[in-house]
């Protein structure tokens, strides 16, 4: 059969891309999946002062700005080889927290609210915001509450809310004072009560109703990463990495020994890279027997730790685990799981803010340039997320690869939307409705297309090619 | 303090969307900056350089129970036009979407936009500035035909800020 070769769209005009190839009888022999990836970002960096990064990189992402804004403070820790102040670390952390409960209770509330509301076979067209605010809104009320709550707390603690910019190489850039604190404490605490609130409803009036309808759609069978603390405990801004086998067996590894593990797999037909097991030897998508494929995001982070250090969050992890096991496949309970990382986050949010060490005036100690390599890996909400600089003598960036959360599952999007493809095109038939159903497979994953897709639209533009054994193109559908 | 966010609280709402990583597309935060810094706004208008944040706050406003009267978007397209021409972009010519899920990073902006405009009665205005180049990598220069209709662009709104 032929190749195809694809070049990948231009930046404006930024769609993922799928093409599906067809055998002699007219079924699907193989799909390609690829999205836009942020090219061009490392020669942009190159040259520049390594301490302008963590303020550069909060662009490459407007829904997770934090999380490379950390990630690449921490490289900048690594490249000038200190290790920040106690007090610091607990600012960073505190304001991880806060993001992502804002992000969370935005991406719950938004992605679950059309299916909890309407049903996940209402019509397209009743499924929008304005009618969900409609339809809960004491619930739309507490929904923007909280997330202005945690804007105000950001504001407080760095100083901004949108475009992040106090993490600095060695530290925080402004004390948090004790009155501040004692602003931002209540605020948190009202944030706690509406993340319990909002997992008590899911478990009683949402999860119920759905759990049997998604149990099918694009299930594949991976491998998981994530991020735990020496002994096993969840941790969303440091620690060891967990590499986990589908059956759970797993191994730790240090970040700075990432390459080691995580390997980069090329395919000729796209410039995307695909992460793998890099211990299993190879990466095969293949469906019946998939190897060195793993996952990120929220389910995987559950799958890997051994528990939560906060007790509401550990005593739902014990009730989820009881439920479904260990690690857990079934797409849908990212969901679930991301309750319970929202509960996790206002419940350590708290746990900071009550913390007397947090006000504490030694928070960042002074650097000194040299040459070095230097990674800073954080949990992003959509996976782990891996910053590599490398310096030269004047501290200027000489090399940089970042690995975005939505990355590391290149490989699962692709077997996934190629398992949709098989059922849906038998004998060369197929229909519009098709587009619907691929596409669901991959929002299944909430990929971020790190803006380089950004467009007044917004919207994930798919195209589809649908090419015969010949290579020669049948039809091209497409939802832009 | 406040109990609801500054954006729901304004009477007009301007926001600059665009990505500065990505050469001209950052027009809309360049603008923003503009009237944020050298401009002398009323009080109920509220500027924002949402960067490319702004679902998340469009979001907050559809669940709202206070909207902003008039939203003004600012950003760069590629339309096929003359690179630095400024026009409005009629929320209605943008196809409908069908949003079979819901994601941040893929829930249709316009969609959005028209729900505020069509079920809230918000004024929804699009500025919009024609992009000289579309890009294939990552930058931080913009073209001078875009740095040059700012100025331009930040008289438009003072103008619609004027007519109410």
């Amino acid at each position: 059969m032929k190749k195809i070769v694809i070049h990948p769209a231009t930046r404006l005009e930024g769609h993922a891309k799928i093409t599906i190839l067809l055998n002699d009888e007219g079924n699907v022999d193989d799909v390609k999946f690829q999205q836009l990836d942020l090219r061009g970002f490392e020669k942009f960096c190159i040259g520049k002062p390594v301490e302008e990064l963590p303020r550069i990189v909060t662009s490459i992402c407007g829904v997770c700005p934090w999380s490379h804004h950390l990630a690449s403070a921490k490289a900048n820790d690594a490249v000038f080889g200190v290790q920040i102040p106690p007090a610091a670390k607990k600012l960073r952390e505190l304001c991880n927290s806060i993001a992502y409960c804002e992000e969370h209770i935005l991406h719950f509330y938004f992605l679950a609210g059309a299916d909890f509301v309407m049903g996940p076979d209402a019509d397209p067209s009743v499924r929008n915001v304005i009618g969900i605010a409609g339809k809960v809104p004491d619930i739309a009320k507490k929904v923007v509450r909280s997330r202005w709550l945690g804007a105000e707390m950001l504001e407080i603690v760095s100083g901004k809310a949108i475009h992040p910019v106090t993490a600095v190489p060695g530290g925080f850039s402004k004390p948090l004072t004790e009155k501040e604190r004692d602003t931002a404490l209540p605020l948190a605490e009202e944030v706690l009560e509406f993340a319990k609130f909002s997992i008590d409803f899911a478990k009683n009036s949402i999860f119920p109703n759905y759990l049997d309808a998604v149990k099918s759609l694009g299930v594949i069978k991976t491998g998981f990463l994530g991020t735990v603390t020496e002994d096993g405990t969840l941790d969303l801004y440091d620690g060891k990495l967990r590499m986990m086998d589908a059956e759970g067996k797993y191994e730790d590894f240090k970040c700075e020994d990432y390459t080691d593990y995580i390997g980069e797999h090329i395919e000729p037909w796209t410039y995307m890279k695909f992460p793998y097991m890099k211990k299993v030897g190879k990466l095969s998508m293949d469906l019946d027997n998939p190897v060195g494929v793993y996952r990120t995001n929220t389910l995987a982070r559950l799958n890997v730790c051994d528990k939560i250090r906060t007790p509401l969050a550990q005593k739902e992890l014990t009730e989820f685990r009881e439920k479904f096991g260990r690690p857990v496949q079934l797409t849908l309970l990212y969901h679930w799981a991301r309750l319970i990382e929202l509960l996790y986050n206002a419940e350590y949010a708290v746990q900071l803010l009550k913390d007397p060490a947090i006000t504490s005036k030694d928070i960042r100690i002074p650097v000194k340039p040299r040459a070095a390599r230097g990674i800073g890996i954080v949990e992003a909400p959509r996976g782990t997320l891996i910053h590599d600089y490398e310096t030269d003598a004047q501290g200027l960036v000489t090399n940089v690869n970042i690995i975005v959360g939505t990355t590391h599952n290149n490989a699962p999007i692709n077997m996934s939307v190629k398992r949709a493809a098989i059922d849906l095109i038998k004998d060369g038939k197929y229909d519009q409705g098709m587009i619907n159903k691929i596409e669901m497979c991959y929002r299944a994953y909430d990929p971020c297309l790190s803006c380089a897709t950004h467009n007044l639209d917004g919207r994930l533009a798919v195209k589809i090619d649908i090419v015969d054994n010949k290579g020669e193109l049948l039809d091209t559908l497409k939802n832009f | 303090m406040d109990t609801i966010p500054s954006y729901c609280n304004c009477k007009i709402l301007i926001l600059g969307c665009g990505n500065i990583l990505f050469g001209d597309d950052g027009f809309g935060p360049y603008v923003a900056e503009e009237l944020q810094k050298n401009y002398n706004l009323p009080e109920n208008v509220d500027v924002i350089n949402a960067g490319s944040s702004v679902r998340n706050i469009l979001f907050d406003i559809a669940l709202s129970e206070k909207k902003p009267d008039k939203i003004i978007i600012v950003d760069a397209v590629d339309a096929a036009k003359t690179p630095g021409e400024i026009f409005e972009l009629p929320i209605d010519e943008i196809p409908e979407n069908k949003i079979d899920d819901f994601s941040m990073h893929q829930i249709p902006t316009s969609n959005l936009l028209k729900e505020l405009k069509e079920l809230c009665k918000v004024d929804i205005i699009i500025i919009a500035c024609q992009v000289e180049s579309v890009l294939e990598e990552v930058t931080d220069s913009i073209s001078k035909k875009i740095t040059d209709a700012i100025p331009e662009v930040c008289k438009r709104i003072k103008e619609i800020i004027k007519n109410g």
